[in-house]
């Protein structure tokens, strides 16, 4: 396929995708047929030739939008496939004209290892961004300021961070992440307190509806009081404590080993 | 650092014979060329005029020479070490004039090696050549000192900061190298390349070499070539650090096995390297063991100087985040006081939990942060002050209002506060409980410590570091190979016994001598 075949259809793609009201089966359809004349182009061996900037552009921009239609379509593994893909084309090929849409993408990749809380790969991930636009770039600066705030529990910002995001692309990672700040919140609240009224349990977990409260409270085991509208804790006060004798003999025979090996 | 002391007993020497007006200064030069590869007898006069020290230095580098081709003929690798550890005093002391004459020596005239080296110091250098130097050619058969020649001019043409020249050399020797394939040339081999990978780095094309150091670095792996792999292997790390590629140095570590036999200098490196891929990991405590071998296992002088303060910035951060306060002298130390100023106003930040103190010094000391590259780790720490804060808070009331809270610790909001709270709790922070309704914090009695599992835990730590102290010093013996012969002599007879017992002797004798040089 020529070159000037693969710009037509890279073209109807995007027109597609965004159009207002788009057909993702269709821009999926697309997609999987541009992958297959990319690969004929330099989409694959990344030689930087002098005459196939194009060609890398043109690859660079199709997987952008491969990675939001993957987020578009909820498929997760298929985000991230587009975006180590779009790696080697964001920190490799330097002659390439900057991406508007880098810093963006860039952003829902580090919110999405967030959902999932792969904290360490997010790290690792924000070392490879500029200095200059990581403290300046909105796109950037979210998933930063989420990540702190999930650090520290102020799951109130994280709430509230919902109705700041950059692009319509981040609710669904934040969606998802809901869930689990949910959960987290549920865990603090079990050590922290010993009762809970309802309502403010419902608060705390930002649910608006009764009933969600109490199938939560289902979930998680908590012992309800109807007549008092409260949630009891089981406290784990009267845990026993064990004495470890497995590992103090383990121990303690590996000192005799090691003097014995001395003496 | 053997070289310091030689020298000065070697001066203390010419000194007494001068004194004794035994020198002749008309015959020193022709003197030096014979007992050049014994520097320790030559006499000289008390201040050397610039002639006679290059010529000191000629005479150097000639014993190097000797000490190479002892190494390739006998298989040892120490002698090539030795010669190697020398360099760098020897660094300080070269010129032009000392390289060409060197290589004028080594050469004959024709010679497509030696015409490649004089061009790269330059005409004026090819001029200092006199016929003297020519007389005295002797062809070297041994390439080790093909290479370390090459070498030389390398570390001049740094320093002399010729860096294109530089890095077209290093081309040439690095594939020299590679195509001479000699065992004896492994040590050799590993400083090329730490220079050549220096050369592209000053020259900002860092990226370039990956795959020649990568291809030898499976080489050198290949062939168990302990000294090349480990620069190697912190070559590329230094490289991919140098572009925050922390996924690719992950992997390139889990991928290999750093060599046991390393230099010190080169596991201190990588152990800083580790430390850091850790930190990012968020695996604080194996960065802070990492990181403290660092810290140990570098010679601690002031030409390590900058070592020392970035493997000990990073040390710092680790500790904090792992909530630990590093201790006071560590910032008193004179070779890092200057250096640590923004950790230690961190440091002190976190340690009273005030998260005012904490933002104010991080938006002084950003750009000393970001050039250390250490920003978005000090960025974490914003947790830690508040943990601290809270700890304080905890110790100091037994009841206390989330709104208190909330202002003590510069919070944003009361819910804000009671989730921060709760999370410490779980976290196990500080043990407490929260009365939701009338919204304040209840701090728990303090628990006797010493009726945990804690002590015990304690204990088992330092044990455990003790023993693995002693048998880490037990394996780092290097025992003379004289104890075989001595377990098989026995068995001997009594007479062979005592013959060996002589002979013995004899090669201690020796060994101390060798190992009184080293």
């Amino acid at each position: 396929m020529a070159i000037s075949e693969v710009k037509r259809l890279a073209q109807a793609l995007s027109q597609e995708y965004n159009s207002a009201n788009p057909d993702l089966a269709k821009c999926g359809q697309f997609l999987s047929q541009l992958k297959i004349a990319l690969i004929e182009l330099s989409y694959l061996t990344h030689e930087e030739r002098p005459n196939n900037i194009e060609e890398l552009t043109l690859a660079r921009d199709v997987l952008e939008i491969g990675a939001q239609w993957s987020v578009r379509t909820k498929d997760i593994p298929s985000f991230e496939r587009y975006m180590a893909q779009l790696q080697t084309y964001y920190n490799d090929h330097s002659a390439l004209p900057a991406s508007p849409l880098k810093y963006n993408l860039i952003g829902l990749n580090l919110l999405c290892l967030l959902s999932q809380n792969r904290i360490s790969d997010f790290h690792t991930a924000l070392e490879t961004i500029d200095p200059e636009q990581l403290h300046n770039n909105p796109a950037i600066q979210h998933p930063i300021k989420l990540e702190q705030s999930l650090m520290e529990g102020s799951y109130n910002r994280v709430w509230s961070s919902r109705s700041e995001v950059p692009s319509k692309e981040y609710l669904f990672f934040i969606d998802i992440l809901m869930d689990t700040i949910r959960n987290e919140i549920a865990s603090c609240s079990e050590k922290a307190y010993t009762s809970l009224p309802l309502s403010d349990a419902g608060t705390l977990l930002f649910f608006t509806n009764m009933e969600d409260i109490l199938n939560f409270a289902k979930e998680r085991n908590w012992k309800v009081n109807p007549v008092e509208q409260k949630a009891y804790f089981h406290s784990d006060a009267d845990e026993k404590i064990n004495i470890p004798a497995d590992q103090i003999i383990k121990q303690t025979m590996f000192y005799a080993r090691d003097m014995d090996r001395i003496v | 650092m053997s070289e310091a002391p030689r020298r000065s007993t070697r001066l203390n020497k010419n000194q007494e014979d001068d004194s004794k007006g035994k020198a002749k200064p008309v015959d020193q030069d022709v003197e030096m060329e014979d007992t050049a590869a014994d520097a320790t007898t030559e006499p000289t006069e008390k201040v050397l005029t610039p002639k006679e020290l290059e010529a000191l230095v000629v005479a150097d580098i000639k014993q190097h020479f000797a000490l190479f081709i002892k190494s390739a003929k006998t298989h040892e690798a120490r002698f090539a070490v030795r010669a190697l550890r020398a360099v760098s005093s020897l660094r300080k002391r070269l010129t032009s004039h000392i390289l060409a004459q060197t290589i004028a020596s080594c050469y004959i005239k024709d010679d497509d090696t030696r015409k490649r080296l004089l061009g790269y110091l330059g005409s004026e250098a090819a001029a200092s050549i006199t016929a003297e130097h020519e007389t005295t050619v002797t062809k070297s058969e041994t390439p080790e000192v093909d290479v370390y020649l090459h070498l030389l001019v390398m570390i001049y043409l740094l320093d002399q900061n010729q860096l294109e020249k530089g890095m077209e050399l290093s081309n040439i020797t690095v594939k020299t190298v590679q195509e001479l394939n000699r065992r004896s040339l492994d040590q050799l081999a590993a400083k090329v390349y730490f220079y050549y990978a220096r050369f592209y780095e000053l020259t900002g094309r860092l990226s370039e070499i990956r795959p020649t150091l990568l291809n030898a670095q499976r080489t050198a792996t290949l062939r168990r070539d302990d000294d090349t792999q480990s620069t190697l292997i912190n070559l590329l790390l230094r490289n991919y650090f140098h572009y925050n590629l922390y996924d690719q140095a992950d992997k390139l570590v889990s991928k290999t096995t750093f060599p046991e036999n390393a230099t010190n200098n080169q596991l201190a490196r990588y152990m800083y390297y580790l430390g850091r891929i850790k930190a990012i990991q968020l695996e604080y405590t194996e960065s802070h063991q990492s990181l403290l071998q660092a810290v140990r296992k570098a010679p601690q002088n002031n030409v390590t100087a900058g070592f020392q303060q970035e493997a000990n910035k990073l040390l710092i951060i680790v500790q904090l985040l792992m909530g630990e306060i590093p201790e006071r002298s560590l910032f008193r130390q004179p070779v890092l006081r200057k250096a640590l100023v923004p950790y230690f106003q961190i440091t002190q930040a976190v340690r009273v939990g005030d998260l005012n103190k904490f933002q104010e010094t991080l938006a002084t000391h950003a750009a000393t942060f970001n050039a250390d590259k250490n920003y978005t780790l000090i960025l974490r720490l914003r947790h830690n002050v508040i943990k601290t804060g809270i700890r304080m808070i905890s110790l100091s009331y037994s009841r206390i209002s989330l709104r208190d809270v909330c202002l003590k610790l510069h919070l944003d909001s009361e819910e804000d506060a009671e989730y921060i709270v709760a999370k410490s709790i779980r976290d196990g922070v500080i043990d407490a409980t929260i009365d939701h309704e009338k919204g304040f914090m209840r701090s728990k009695e303090n628990v006797d410590i010493y009726s945990t599992n804690e002590p015990q835990h304690a204990f088992h730590q330092r044990i455990g570091f003790c023993l693995k102290l002693h048998n880490d010093s037990v394996k780092a013996m290097r025992f003379p190979l004289k104890a075989v012969q001595l377990d098989a002599a026995e068995v001997e007879a009594a007479r062979d016994q005592e013959r060996t017992l002589v002979q013995e002797i004899a090669e201690a004798d020796e060994d101390m001598d060798e190992d009184d040089d080293l």
